[in-house]
């Protein structure tokens, strides 16, 4: 190894490589506490009983289902509102400058303030009802607090994760030259084509990063779930909060969902990327 | 179809949506931490009745928020100047070395951002447990202070990278030692950098919640776990509203004045002087 690559491996001692350790300690500590180990009471040995017992327990599989569900239509909606306003904002007009930093707004606002404003905007007692009841258009206030579906969590997390996309995303439309899509317009391909097989595939990276940012986050979200979302079901997050603190067994069962979570979000993200690499390959050679 | 037409009513689209979902928001926030606790806001007033400020007189003195402001205070900038001395190597090594396994290095290096939050602030909570560390800001500091270096990284690697070795060796044929030499190639490039990613980690460390939270409950409060208590269960609407507004107010004005600071870094390309 030579003198200056030894250098280079040091300097990242600090930043890289407590950064490392860091993530090893903690997933390993969530490992190690998930088939038994590390116990704060009563003895620690290998078992797989905790695996067992989460396994067979149907709050798991809903809170699973439950954080895939947001966590894949959070982010396909982002993209799908970022995409035309990304192309929009191409090209330049009088204007854009100031809408592109009013849409990019709300990555500005705490996650915490942005449900706390979404909750009282529609709360029983808020003002949405109130339009409504001084509008006629109900006779009393509706419910839509803490709805069963996960709207208002899907609404919240494409509202703070929409202007993210719309900044990876605008960066890669720009970056794709007018001399393409002229050429495509001069053969005559309309909007949709054009799309489809000149814009998607050349953005592809940065759509896939963008879906996998989003996905990993909405999977693991815990703020918006308890604020916004549906109280009859919990996100993977709060199920692994709510067992380390209620269950006798707190921290060896709430490691185990903490594995299962990191995995959806890895697994889950990269599944998303993939198979929409599958579809815009498919869409660009029909 | 008319272009600029169109174009101006998607423009008024957007900001109308923008008006709904941002600007009014914000105003009924505004008006119910203003509501007089003595005349309660409810159907069929359309605004409040009567509007003073006790209740910001009232969070103030009854509750935690003067010590939650303290400690999210007192911890950002702690947290911000550790983590950019941390990645200050790291950072320099990215931006300007070449050496085997750099771009692995790199993407490594944002392994901290794909981590879910809550699972690392949970299992962390327990290294510490682990490792005997009870002091809740000592455990908050290095949580957030390993959680944020990879954003002074990357600031940073950008900022070493921009650096002109011409100016380096100019200064050194000059007769300038390694101060002069830092003084005059490096610190000019650096210091938008160095500024903006201080103000960045301060703005995260301020917004901070999963550490915050689950190291620091129930004793150790912050301004995002006092804002979190008053949602959920128990929603106090005029106390979140004040809470959200100490939350964000300040850290808009941070962000405008380090965009300020990248832009500077722009001039410093293009001219060479910074």
């Amino acid at each position: 190894m030579n003198k200056q690559t030894l250098l280079a491996y040091c300097l990242l001692l600090p930043g890289l490589g407590l950064i490392i350790v860091f993530i090893f300690v903690i997933i390993s500590m969530a490992l190690a506490q998930s088939v038994g180990y590390f116990n704060f009471s009563g003895s620690s040995k290998f078992t797989w009983q905790f695996w067992q017992q989460i396994l067979a327990d149907n709050q798991l599989s809903r809170a699973f289902f439950y954080s895939l569900k947001i966590a894949t239509i959070s982010a396909i909606l982002s993209v799908s509102f970022a995409y035309p306003l990304a192309l929009w904002l191409r090209d330049p007009f009088r204007g854009a400058q100031f809408v592109s930093s009013l849409l990019k707004a709300p990555l500005l606002v705490h996650g915490l303030v942005a449900a706390f404003l979404y909750v009282n905007f529609i709360s029983f007692n808020g003002f949405l009802n109130q339009i409504f009841v001084h509008l006629g258009l109900v006779s009393r206030p509706i419910r839509m607090q803490n709805d069963s579906y996960g709207i208002g969590v899907i609404i919240l997390q494409v509202w703070k994760q929409m202007p993210f996309a719309l900044l990876l995303l605008t960066g890669a439309v720009q970056s794709i030259g007018h001399d393409i899509t002229d050429a495509a317009k001069d053969l005559g391909a309309g909007a949709w084509t054009r799309f489809v097989k000149i814009i998607l595939p050349l953005t592809l990276k940065a759509l896939q990063a963008a879906l996998i940012i989003i996905f990993i986050g909405a999977a693991g979200d815990y703020s918006f779930q308890v604020v916004a979302g549906p109280i009859s079901v919990s996100s993977l997050s709060q199920l692994m909060l709510r067992i380390q603190a209620n269950d006798a067994n707190g921290w060896n069962l709430s490691a185990t969902v903490a594995i299962l979570l990191m995995l959806t979000a890895l697994i889950g993200s990269a599944l998303l990327a993939l198979i929409t690499q599958q579809v815009i390959k498919w869409g660009a050679k029909r | 179809m008319n272009k600029p037409c169109t174009n101006r009513l998607i423009i008024l689209l957007v900001i109308g949506f923008c008006c709904i979902s941002l600007v009014l928001p914000f105003s009924l926030a505004m008006l119910w931490s203003l509501v007089d606790p003595g005349h309660p806001w409810s159907y069929p007033h359309i605004l409040p009745p009567v509007l003073s400020l006790q209740r910001w007189v009232d969070i103030w003195t009854t509750t935690s928020l003067p010590q939650a402001l303290l400690h999210s205070y007192l911890l950002a900038p702690c947290v911000a100047l550790c983590s950019v001395l941390l990645a200050l190597p790291t950072a320099y090594a990215f931006g300007r070395l070449e050496f085997p396994g750099k771009q692995a290095a790199q993407l490594i290096s944002l392994l901290p951002l794909i981590v879910p939050s809550f699972v690392v602030a949970l299992f962390f909570s327990s290294l510490l447990n682990v490792l005997g560390i009870y002091s809740r800001f000592l455990g908050i500091l290095i949580g957030q202070t390993v959680l944020f270096i990879p954003y002074a990284i990357r600031i940073l690697s950008v900022s070493f990278s921009l650096i002109r070795q011409e100016i380096i060796d100019a200064t050194r044929d000059l007769g300038g030692g390694p101060i002069t030499v830092f003084k005059t190639a490096y610190l000019p490039v650096l210091k938008p950098g160095l500024l903006a990613s201080i103000i960045m980690i301060f703005i995260l460390s301020i917004e901070e919640f999963a550490i915050a939270f689950v190291v620091g409950s129930p004793d150790f409060v912050t301004v995002p776990t006092i804002l979190y208590s008053y949602l959920g269960y128990n929603f106090i609407r005029s106390n979140a509203a004040v809470v959200s507004l100490i939350l964000v107010v300040p850290n808009i004005f941070l962000m405008l004045l380090m965009e300020r600071f990248l832009k500077a870094r722009n001039t410093a390309v293009i001219t060479g002087k910074g």
